[in-house]
């Protein structure tokens, strides 16, 4: 359970250095190059675990929806977007923000979705993170 | 903060916090992949099509070059530890902490390496330190993501 804990902290740890990596190469080149980068390397080094490790096509993969295959140009803009922006507002702050777009888009598309959710817990949450977003854009106003 | 030409930090802000709701629509998009295909399949997916994407963009776009000369190797790595990311959380995601458990901590682990990374400077990006006001956004930001987390999704 402990080592299962620490693996899920080093992933959001990996998150972060992929984007300040990615940020990094974004200064030397742009944007959109470094997003280019993380997607052909990141396929290169999947496939390559995939191929030692197998399975990459079992279960169903024909069988799910269509859409379900626009994860790849989405991400592409969101990759580029990171790099852009942490050389410019930082680590923190970008991390900060995505994850508060996050989470109140998340609510938004569970509501769409009809996904079951607790009220208040949904008010309660959006509230609190709208509260932080006000503090976090007062502070750059100065 | 000290940038000297810097726009009006709302349009970083706003750009932010749009990024976020990219990740959503992702994590919809992925999930449904490995609703039905492995998680392998739902990783690589993406990364295929995103690398024709990508590469459509910049033919599309031809975005300016920063610099001529070549930036060191390491830099071109961004994507490995993505991709580790990815892997880590499949196997911590089929554990008890399942998928709050996963993003929670996941959550912890990213805040407080962005705010190591920043006060350091690391990789080459900006040195900078955060003040008071940023801890009480922090605070109240990971605070009502974890009600979300925990509580949110009702069941």
């Amino acid at each position: 359970m402990i080592w299962f804990a620490a693996l899920a902290i080093l992933a959001g740890v990996l998150v972060s250095l992929s984007r300040q990596i990615n940020g990094r190469l974004a200064l030397s080149t742009s944007a959109m190059e470094s997003s280019f980068w993380n997607h052909i390397v990141g396929l290169g080094f999947i496939t390559f675990v995939a191929l030692l490790v197998g399975g990459l096509f079992a279960g169903e993969p024909t069988a799910s929806p269509w859409w379900a295959y626009l994860g790849g140009p989405v991400g592409v803009i969101f990759i580029a977007a990171g790099s852009w922006l942490i050389a410019r507002i930082g680590a923190a702050q970008t991390a900060l923000l995505i994850i508060a777009g996050q989470m109140i888009s998340g609510v938004v598309l569970d509501i769409i979705m009809g996904a079951p959710g607790d009220l208040w817990a949904r008010t309660v949450g959006v509230g609190l993170i709208l509260a932080g977003m006000w503090v976090a854009q007062g502070g750059k106003r100065t | 903060m000290s940038q000297a030409s810097q726009p009006n930090p709302m349009i970083y802000f706003s750009a932010a916090f749009g990024t976020g709701g990219l990740l959503s629509l992702m994590v919809l998009f992925n999930g449904t992949l490995a609703a039905y295909g492995s998680l392998f399949f739902a990783s690589w997916v993406p990364h295929l099509t995103g690398t024709f994407a990508a590469l459509l963009f910049l033919v599309i776009l031809k975005p300016k070059r920063a610099h001529v000369a070549r930036p060191p190797l390491w830099v071109y790595l961004g994507g490995v530890s993505g991709a580790i990311t990815v892997m880590l959380t499949s196997a911590t995601l089929n554990s008890a902490l399942a998928l709050s458990g996963t993003i929670a901590l996941g959550l912890a682990g990213q805040m407080v390496f962005s705010l190591f990374a920043d006060v350091r400077g690391l990789f080459g990006l900006p040195q900078r330190t955060p003040v008071p006001r940023d801890f009480v956004a922090l605070a109240l930001i990971i605070a009502g993501s974890l009600i979300l987390i925990f509580f949110g999704s009702g069941t």
